[in-house]
């Protein structure tokens, strides 16, 4: 019987939005920075599905189609760059100086730890992408001798952490203007981050999307030189 | 436009980025590619945001979501993971702020710069 409720496509897409909004429910009661409903939703998961040794695979039949709506969620930013074209057209050499600079300190600060750490070749061509989205990242870990999977473990971290602690690091580093954290945040933690620059307003949104991309394809660019 | 149009259309895009991310020669997601491709339809008018408004409101206001499962994916590489845990997570927790104020100065910086130099000079 549990079989055929946990083999349901809808188990997979009820499960992760149930655990959603248990994670927005507890936001808000404790309104506490580390209370990020992604996290906890995807805690709730793992927990759920591990208590109930429900198997991964039943989970993605459901969930598959949930991650399915990552690309055309990430192609609607282009909406928000348009609408803000004025303030790009103004900004454009801030905006690219800023996705530069973050892509190159990405590489090269990574580069630099594993270096000090004296990781292994393979670790650190799993690292080195870890601020680009997980399709670029896995696929230029894996082009440069890393492991895919190390390479997406990396990603996450990097973006939970960014999501996290955003508005946190704006604080720190006294990035005030709407366009320097929305460049800030797509820069240093990808698509992850920008569900948390869509939450500070449309233009961090807007911005955060922007500098995913660009930085994204910087990085590319970089592996070739430094890798 | 009705919802179905709307989803028909943005998948439609989503579909096309696809295939022009499968044709590059260089590892770029579908999700840029075809983030592209709309910004491109919009700056040529070919389509009008109102028009999609149903569905990208939706997809912006629910982001987080959609990455649940991927997030859960990462569960199969638990092993790999709890054998070079510290590493891993002492540079992704060190790098992110790191790359946040290299990033967010530089924006603030070069702004302030062009500012002095072009005054009051908008546009």
């Amino acid at each position: 019987m549990s079989n055929a409720v946990t083999q349901s496509q809808m188990f997979g897409i009820v499960l992760t939005i149930a655990a959603y909004f248990v994670g927005l429910f507890l936001q808000k009661k404790t309104g506490w920075k580390l209370c990020n409903p992604l996290l906890i939703a995807v805690a709730i998961v793992v927990c759920v599905l591990l208590v109930f040794r429900i198997p991964l695979e039943d989970y993605e039949m459901g969930g598959d189609i949930i991650a399915m709506l990552i690309v055309p969620a990430t192609a609607v930013l282009a909406i928000g760059v348009h609408s803000n074209l004025k303030i790009l057209r103004r900004y454009a050499v801030p905006v690219l100086v800023g996705c530069v600079v973050g892509g190159v300190t990405s590489v090269f600060c990574v580069l630099g730890c594993c270096k000090l750490l004296a990781l292994d070749t393979m670790l650190t061509a799993s690292l080195f992408p870890k601020s680009v989205t997980t399709a670029i990242a896995i696929d230029l870990a894996e082009t440069n001798g890393g492991v895919g999977s190390l390479a997406a473990l990396g990603v996450f971290i990097t973006g939970v952490v960014g999501a996290m602690l955003a508005p946190t690091f704006s604080k720190w580093f006294r990035i005030e203007d709407p366009v320097a954290q929305g460049i800030a945040i797509g820069a240093c933690s990808h698509a992850l981050g920008t569900t948390r620059a869509l939450e500070l307003g449309e233009l961090q949104g807007a911005m955060s999307g922007l500098a995913l991309s660009v930085c994204g394809v910087i990085t590319v660019i970089l592996s070739f030189f430094v890798i | 436009m009705s919802v179905l149009a709307q989803i028909g259309v943005v998948l439609g895009i989503c579909l096309f980025g696809e295939a022009v991310s499968a044709v590059l020669p260089l590892p770029v997601p579908a999700g840029v590619t075809s983030m592209i491709i709309l910004f491109v339809l919009l700056c040529l008018r070919v389509l009008n945001a109102k028009k999609i408004e149903g569905v990208s409101s939706f997809l912006l206001n629910n982001m987080a979501v959609f990455f649940v499962p991927s997030c859960v994916g990462i569960l199969r590489y638990a092993d790999v993971f709890f054998e070079n845990a510290l590493p891993i997570i002492l540079i992704c927790a060190l790098s992110t702020p790191v790359v946040f104020f290299t990033a967010g100065t530089a924006v603030k910086l070069t702004m302030r710069l062009m500012n002095r130099k072009g005054g009051s000079g908008d546009v």
